[in-house]
């Protein structure tokens, strides 16, 4: 059953606009794959142009320990040095590491039982980017593309899916991956410079030049199209306008734009900088921002990687929250925190933790989710999910309905339905406003 | 004192425990041992009890990661910041300070037994009172962030065979050492090649100056730690050593532990100076001993544990070394 999920009283007519559009879409479907004409009807283009749904997931690869984070288990023999402290949520306690957070919580949902069963880098990291694993032949969509497909506008000037992972160890596990959705809802990835490259006019090229260039375009366009119908001469045009978009969306990624101020918020590290970035991206119409922060993979030494990552983390994902709210976002803005998997409750020799997929945690804050809500809980030792146990499928589901993306929408393949989860697969309902 | 041969270590026994000991303090000449570990206790054991069951004695709020042991004061410290004095012949608590701002990594007594000096993530070096437990200086040099902008550490610190110096050693493997009485910074040296900061692939750190041993002569000052990682997730590098001439702060050897991996936790100088011992590990464990004249490695066993530290016999006749689940005990000469 698919429940809409945002603000209550929160664009009404949106929610009138947006079944009639899905009614007409779900007739019309097979004739429109991408159903991004729904959006063109002007009432709803115009409705979610003001409540458009973002996301921006933090991705935490290499896999960040759920002990040293969002389920801290102090005292028990797994539970290692961290103390837990008290949140402004009465009853919550979250790894002392993270004492910004702890004062936020209440704009925070934490998943703590989730079980996904795979602690493979390469695989679990597909299996958390897409919510389900690939079947022979049939590559599915990633988090980023479905929100980009399912929240992009097809007028908008700027990329509907950026994707920042600028170390290399993992890059290669989770690429941002538009599956059978095809190449107009892959990533734009930044991975050396925070500033896409290669969208600049070049040197060589004047404005007026670029300009004479682009109406010489229009106009032998337009010609062609005179008396013909022509789908892909409407994309093509389209495909040109949104370069043009993206060529002048550069200074999105510029954060000497901001004040001073703000960028202290957000502090000096290239992770601070990124989420403030994708604050901007967000703020002007992208859908879908990832950030990553890698790389948590703590088999050696996890106390010490974790006291010097999750710090940062708590500072980043702290500005983070207060920048959308002071702006007024933070309802139609979502963050996400999520890894490949957390860490094993035992404590190897190196003073590290495992890879561990059975029991850990991620986070969903901000639109459509009920703030200072925890869902699942491990046993004392962290080892197993005793109640509210979730995989990655029901994560997903929740996002998507959290967003008021219906989780049992069919894309389709060929003639082929394919749901954006698989069949019987939940969102948790308890998390959803 | 002569020096035991190293080629002499011999097991005698392991003792196995479910707790991490990260810290053993032994009563000179007896068998009765304080362990400091995971379970956040401090704890006594008699290692020729027929039965290996050591008792709690006090509890801190998180892992014991450190012990003194001088007369019948000992002092714990942990990642509480809390540093506890204890009567270890009444077996009762003396005082509890709340020592540090954040984890205590190493405290040692003074040669003479008056001071007590203790490190933390905080980043600063307190001198203390052995008596009083009154606060007598405080030692602050080190940076609190890396060159990254990240919580730096400050892992170790030793004194001086006199009783004159004290050094302090960090993350960034940037070691001071300070005039012990008058609190003033002498002298700096450094050991970059311990700390990896790895800025393309994972982006942190690991590493760092874990250990330091001042020679008899108190000249030469010895570092332990690790060598450059590759791979940061693991301690995949050489148990490395470095001995400076801390006055002309310049390094005079250098030892690379081939058959051992990971950090040497602890160092400790044989009496007469001629050797330095190093134990410490990744997944699994080592002792190894550098010959100091020579500057090479001269033996390097493996320990079934990640050893955490040691603690000598007055004769240096026998090593007790506290690690990953375990106490091992070996002989010497």
């Amino acid at each position: 059953m698919f429940h809409k999920r945002c603000t209550p009283g929160e664009h009404a007519v949106g929610r009138r606009a947006f079944l009639g559009a899905s009614t007409a879409f779900a007739a019309t479907a097979f004739a429109d794959m991408t159903g991004l004409n729904v959006l063109g009807s002007s009432a709803l283009a115009a409705d979610l142009k003001k409540t458009q749904k973002r996301v921006i997931l933090l991705w935490l690869a290499g896999g960040c320990s759920q002990l040293e984070t969002w389920d801290p288990k102090p005292g028990a023999s797994t539970g290692g040095p961290f103390r837990a402290i008290p949140t402004d949520v009465t009853g919550v306690h979250i790894s002392e590491l993270m004492p910004q957070m702890a004062q936020r919580m209440k704009h925070v949902c934490v998943m703590r039982g989730l079980d996904t069963k795979n602690g493979d880098h390469g695989s679990a990291a597909k299996l958390m980017m897409r919510g389900r694993r690939d079947e022979a032949g049939l590559k599915y969509p990633d988090l980023g593309a479905v929100v980009a497909r399912e929240m992009g506008r097809a007028d908008s000037k700027v990329p509907d899916y950026v994707t920042f992972y600028t170390q290399t160890e993992g890059r290669s596990f989770a690429p941002g991956d538009s599956g059978f959705l095809g190449a107009r809802y892959a990533p734009m990835e930044l991975t050396t410079n925070n500033i896409p490259e290669y969208i600049r006019k070049l040197d060589g090229i004047s404005d007026l030049d670029h300009k004479q260039r682009g109406e010489l375009r229009d106009l032998l366009g337009k010609q062609f199209t005179k008396g013909r119908q022509s789908e892909t001469m409407g994309s093509h045009n389209e495909a040109y306008e949104r370069v043009r978009g993206i060529m002048a969306s550069e200074s999105l990624f510029d954060i000497s734009k901001e004040p001073q101020k703000v960028r202290d918020r957000y502090g000096p590290t290239q992770f601070g900088q990124q989420a403030l970035i994708a604050r901007r991206l967000v703020e002007a119409g992208v859908p879908f921002v990832r950030v990553a922060r890698a790389w948590w993979d703590s088999h050696g030494q996890n106390f010490e990687t974790h006291q010097e990552m999750v710090p940062e983390l708590d500072h980043v994902m702290a500005a983070l929250i207060d920048d959308l709210k002071d702006r007024g976002l933070l309802n139609d803005v979502m963050i996400v925190t999520l890894s490949e998997f957390g860490r094993t409750p035992g404590i190897n020799s190196s003073l590290g933790r495992d890879h561990f997929a059975s029991a850990w945690s991620s986070t969903i804050t901000g639109c459509g989710i009920k703030g200072g809500s925890v869902y699942g809980k491990t046993d004392d030792k962290g080892n197993k999910v005793v109640a509210e146990q979730v995989d990655g499928g029901s994560l997903f589901a929740t996002i998507y309905a959290a967003l008021g993306i219906n989780p049992e929408k069919n894309y389709y393949v060929g003639s082929r339905p394919i749901p954006l989860v698989n069949p019987g697969v939940q969102a948790v309902e308890e998390v959803l406003l | 004192m002569n020096a035991p041969n190293p080629e002499s270590l011999k097991l005698v026994k392991d003792y196995s425990r479910p707790a991490i000991a990260f810290a053993v303090a032994r009563v000179p000449g007896t068998d009765r041992v304080f362990l400091g570990s995971s379970d956040f206790k401090v704890s006594e054991a008699d290692l020729s009890a027929a039965k290996f069951e050591p008792k709690g004695l006090y509890g801190h709020a998180s892992y014991v990661t450190t012990l003194a042991l001088s007369g019948s004061t000992l002092v714990s410290g942990g990642y509480d910041g809390k540093l506890v004095w204890w009567d270890t012949t009444m077996n009762k608590e003396i005082r509890t300070e709340a020592a540090h701002a954040k984890w205590i990594r190493q405290v040692v007594a003074s040669p003479d037994g008056s001071r007590f000096a203790s490190v933390a993530d905080d980043m600063v070096c307190k001198v203390w009172d052995a008596t009083t437990g009154k606060l007598v200086r405080e030692l602050r040099g080190h940076g609190e962030k890396t060159p990254q902008n990240f919580p730096s550490m400050l892992y170790a610190v030793a004194y001086s065979a006199d009783g004159k110096y004290l050094a302090t050693a960090d993350k960034t493997a940037k070691v001071i050492v300070w005039d012990a009485k008058a609190g003033e910074q002498l002298k700096k040296v450094e050991a970059p090649t311990m700390y990896t900061w790895d800025q393309v692939q994972r982006l942190h750190s690991i590493g760092g100056a874990r250990s330091l041993a001042f020679s008899p002569d108190g000249q030469h000052l010895a570092v332990g730690g690790t060598g450059k990682i590759g791979n940061i997730d693991h301690l995949e590098a050489k148990a490395r050593v470095e001995v400076f001439d801390w006055q002309a702060e310049k390094q005079v050897a250098e030892f690379v532990a081939d058959k051992s991996q990971g950090l040497v936790n602890k160092l400790l100088y044989a009496p007469d100076g001629s050797w330095l011992l190093g134990v410490g590990g990744a997944s699994e464990g080592f002792v190894a001993f550098f010959d100091v004249k020579s500057k090479k490695v001269l033996k390097q066993e493996k320990v079934g544990m990640h050893v955490h530290d040691l603690s000598i016999g007055p004769k240096f006749d026998s090593l007790l070394l506290a690690g990953h689940n375990k106490l091992t005990a070996y002989k010497l000469g």
